[in-house]
């Protein structure tokens, strides 16, 4: 299949007017990892082209590269034909590249026309202060010209998410850019946002603009993009005519297979309840209310998931869970004790494992050895010690042992653990909490970034152990993880309950979007089901 | 195998930085001394050769007082090793072994014990009061959040006024012109190995114990495993169900204990009297050898060594050239900035990064051919980091 896939590309690398040429492009991260393989990639005069592929797959790698963020390690890049070596931002937006990045880069105190012109501000006569008067203007003529909607005088922090991104767009295009790069432009947005961005992108386009489109949903390339490019661990997969190619075939170009990740499970048989959370209220230091009135609970036996948009509360409640955050008022119990304010040795005494969101934070110590980090749980255990010292047999064959049955990719267990591909960390940090049998098993995000192998592979030791007489807490903003993984699931919305679903097995996108979105609730009485009272 | 020859490249980094600081050195030599070659000779080699009409010997003396000189700032290199190694910038080292020498000084001048004993109970003592002192700034960083830094930087002051003020008002020998306490009592003096006036003492193996001691301690103990995980990541440590807080003042009265012992030790081996007056300077200087050491106790002697052999060197060069011994801060300056300088050499790393990467890669396609899709991709295919 990589054969027929190549030869394509040369076909379309023949054919003229192309305003970037990246071609053989290898990039090795200091780390080790090499998130660039051999890649070719063309963009064609005023066409919207997508990058696809998974995360991971090597899309924002490349495109950093573009826009001289990072330093190709080999290979070359022609702008309208010419070879260029883009050594940072700066030359890039020189050649009229601009870059939006999936994380605003603004300042948030100060005002939209502020953020358009920075660094780049009109002066007043004395050449000392800034001519705001001027800026505004700029903005203003910008916006116009381009059909923006934005409000020149409102602070960066007082405007919602889609005015942001049109404030990075103008930033980019006041600069000069003829090429826009955007990174997961949609990640962030509401679906008004995401077609009021559609129409603008479209309307750039047609005055001349190249632009390339990071993202990984289906619909939205179909809808908006002219050709494509996909990428899989690091390697383009092929350059298609967004016409010609089916989202199936794309899909299963970006994934490796044709269906889906089926997960295969026996029907759960809950029985006592394990974990107990009920009214549990917080409200974060900008007084934003993020958890409110929350009451759930979960049971041996079986998988309850937690689907939902980030940021409605999830990282929240996590962190009460694992006493990494204090909640205002309400109840966490595990078996009937409260662990509101444990050290977290108690709390994992009780049968609690985390499986982390943000793995390199908390879930390994970079620089130690992968030895270092599977024991970080149990080290004060009797049988690694023998008086004062560690037991550093027992230690290595701890760790053999989990290297084995966790299927960790390493050269020993001696390896550094930063060293390790995204997948083969997770497995590190799943290998620990997994191992130590709890009762209770927090698992957030557990396969976010990380390959598919990996992913199958700790999707099904989650299972396993649910089957084995654990309680799992599963928390995903992958809406297919969390609907096949579950059991039963919940969805919340603005810090608060607002769907729970006692099978998953009949749930399709669709009805999952709609709660997730806050488009529709469920009553109270359907809700308070998982309280199983 | 790839993790051996970056060990590899980070000793010969290490070297290196030794070399071009020598080399800076060298410069600054030539353009300050009119006999430049001279003040080289001794500085390079003057600490072990003493230079005859009849010919160049090796100098066993000289090179016995380097060693010496290394029995102090081997335990405070220790010291700082360890607290270093929690993340704990404390800079308190200097008070403690000040601390710690006076007392062990004070129990050796008023306290009536067989030799053997005394010493023991003298440098116990010592030890006891640098841990306790340093409880200060850990646990106000602990309980209250101020950096350990800061405290521990002012603490040395605070200490220093307040022996002074007790020497000078309590235990001053009133019949001595200078301010001096009475003598040490023969029993708790630390008696050389060989007497020979070098003042090699038996502290020096005392040091060399406490080196094995302490890489055992910090890498084959629990306690240690947790200082050095929290200083890698604190949040983990944390999240891992560590006692974070016990921990970090745990280190950092480590760093008091082994600061304090080396005070007593150097007071009871080198001196008659207690008579510093100041901050006797071995705290910083232990702060140059841990991270000389990178932070591992098996690298300190080595380090200490180093750090002796160049005070030594800069001292002869001073003696007998016209170059001043203010040279020394010089060299060390720019040893630090190369030591310190994380992206010295960093592009030959990358090298070796990148050909390590392409190996794994060619080992992965190697196993993809045998049609192995159960076994996941080799370290470097993918990463969370980069999407």
């Amino acid at each position: 299949m990589e054969q027929e896939v190549i030869v394509e590309q040369e076909e379309v690398v023949e054919q003229e007017d192309f305003v970037v040429q990246m071609r053989g492009i290898n990039k090795v991260y200091p780390n080790g990892i090499a998130a660039n393989k051999d890649v070719n990639f063309s963009l064609r005069r005023g066409e919207i082209h997508a990058i696809m592929g998974e995360n991971g797959a090597g899309k924002s790698t490349l495109m950093k590269i573009l826009f001289g963020l990072e330093q190709p390690t080999s290979g070359e890049i022609l702008i309208n034909g010419q070879p260029v070596a883009i050594h940072n931002p700066q030359k890039a937006i020189s050649l009229g590249i601009g870059m939006v990045h999936q994380h605003f880069m603004l300042v948030p105190s100060l005002t939209v026309a502020e953020n358009i012109v920075l660094g780049m501000a009109p002066t007043t006569k004395s050449r000392l202060l800034v001519d705001y008067k001027k800026a505004v203007q700029i903005a203003e003529e910008n916006a116009a010209r381009y059909n923006f909607r934005i409000e020149p005088n409102s602070k960066v922090m007082d405007i919602p998410v889609g005015m942001k991104q049109k404030v990075e767009i103008l930033k980019a295009l006041v600069r000069g850019a003829k090429i826009l790069i955007l990174d997961e432009p949609t990640a962030v947005l509401t679906t008004q946002e995401t077609t009021e961005l559609f129409k603008e992108l479209i309307a750039l386009k047609e005055q001349g603009l190249t632009i390339v489109f990071i993202s990984h949903k289906l619909k939205e390339i179909k809808q908006i993009t002219d050709r494509l490019t996909i990428m899989r661990g690091g390697r383009t997969m092929g350059v298609y005519n967004t016409a010609d190619i089916s989202e199936a075939e794309i899909s299963r170009l970006m994934v490796g297979r044709d269906v889906v990740l089926k997960v295969v499970k026996d029907k759960a048989q809950p029985t006592e309840t394990i974990l107990k959370v009920r009214d549990l209220e917080y409200t974060n230091r900008w007084n934003k209310k993020m958890l409110d009135k929350l009451s759930f609970s979960v049971r041996r036996g079986e998988i309850l998931g937690i689907a939902g948009v980030e940021g409605n509360g999830q990282r929240e409640l996590v962190e009460m869970l694992f006493n990494l955050n204090t909640p205002d008022t309400g109840t966490i119990t595990v078996c009937g004790e409260s662990i509101i304010n444990q050290p977290q040795n108690k709390i994992r005494d009780r049968g609690v494992s985390l499986v982390p969101e943000d793995r390199m934070t908390y879930g390994i110590a970079d620089i130690a050895t992968i030895e270092e980090n599977v024991i970080s749980d149990r080290f004060t255990d009797s049988r690694f010690n023998k008086g004062p010292l560690f037991n550093v047999q027992e230690i290595h064959s701890e760790c053999d042992n989990l290297i084995v049955d966790y299927r960790i990719l390493a050269k020993s267990r001696k390896q550094q653990v930063k060293m390790l591909s995204g997948g083969n960390i997770q497995k590190v940090v799943v290998a620990r909490e997994l191992s130590s049998k709890p009762t209770l098993l927090i698992a957030d995000q557990p396969t976010r970034g990380i390959d598919v192998g990996a992913t199958e592979f700790i999707r099904n030791e989650i299972v396993e152990l649910s089957r084995e007489g654990a309680a799992v807490l599963l928390v995903s903003a992958d809406l297919n993880e969390v609907i096949e993984l579950s059991d039963s699931l919940i969805v919340m919305y603005g810090g608060k309950i607002v769907a729970y679903f006692e099978d998953t097995s009949q749930l399709d996108d669709e009805v999952m979007g709609e709660y997730m979105l806050g488009l529709k609730h469920q009553t109270e009485e359907e809700i308070a089901k998982v309280s199983y009272e | 195998m790839s993790d051996r020859r970056l060990l590899l490249f980070n000793l010969l980094r290490g070297l290196a930085a030794i070399l071009l600081a020598l080399a800076v050195a060298t410069i600054f030599i030539f353009l300050s001394s009119d006999e430049p070659l001279t003040a080289l000779k001794y500085l390079l080699v003057g600490p072990v050769v003493s230079f005859k009409a009849t010919g160049n010997v090796f100098n066993t003396v000289s090179f016995l007082t380097i060693l010496a000189a290394m029995i102090p700032t081997i335990f405070s290199g220790l010291a700082v090793c360890v607290m270093f190694s929690a993340n704990q910038f404390n800079l308190g080292g200097e008070g403690a072994i000040m601390l710690g020498g006076f007392v062990g000084a004070l129990l050796g001048i008023y306290l009536h014990l067989n030799t053997g004993l005394h010493q023991v109970v003298c440098v116990l003592a010592g030890a006891i009061a640098g841990g306790l002192i340093m409880l200060i700034p850990a646990v106000l960083k602990v309980k209250l959040g101020a950096s350990e830094m800061v405290t521990s930087l002012m603490m040395n002051y605070v200490v220093m006024f307040v022996i002074l003020h007790f020497l000078n008002f309590v235990f001053a020998d009133r019949t001595k012109g200078a301010t001096q306490t009475f003598p040490i009592l023969e029993t708790a003096k630390i008696p050389e190995i060989v007497a020979n006036g070098t003042k090699l003492t038996w502290g020096f193996v005392v040091a060399l114990v406490f080196v094995v001691i302490i890489a055992l301690f910090m890498y084959r103990t629990k306690w240690g495993y947790a200082i050095r995980m929290i200083g890698i990541n604190q949040s983990f440590a944390q999240y891992s169900g560590m006692q974070v807080g016990a921990v970090i003042i745990l280190s950092q009265v480590i760093g008091g204990l082994l600061s304090g012992m080396g005070g007593s030790i150097e007071v009871l081996g080198r001196y008659n009297t207690f008579l510093w007056r100041e901050l006797p300077g071995y705290g910083w200087l232990g702060i140059t050898i841990a991270i000389l050491a990178k932070n591992n106790p098996i690298f300190v002697p080595f380090a200490a060594f180093f750090i002796a052999y160049l005070n030594k060197g800069c001292d002869l060069m001073a003696t007998y050239s016209d170059v001043p011994s203010e040279m020394i801060d010089i060299i060390q300056a720019a040893i630090f900035l190369f030591f310190a300088a994380e992206q010295f050499l960093a592009k030959y790393r990358q090298k070796i990064v990148v050909r390590n990467a392409q190996r794994d890669l060619a080992l992965q396609e190697a196993y993809a051919d045998q049609g192995d899709l159960a076994l996941p991709n080799v370290a470097g295919s993918q990463g969370g980091s980069i999407s």
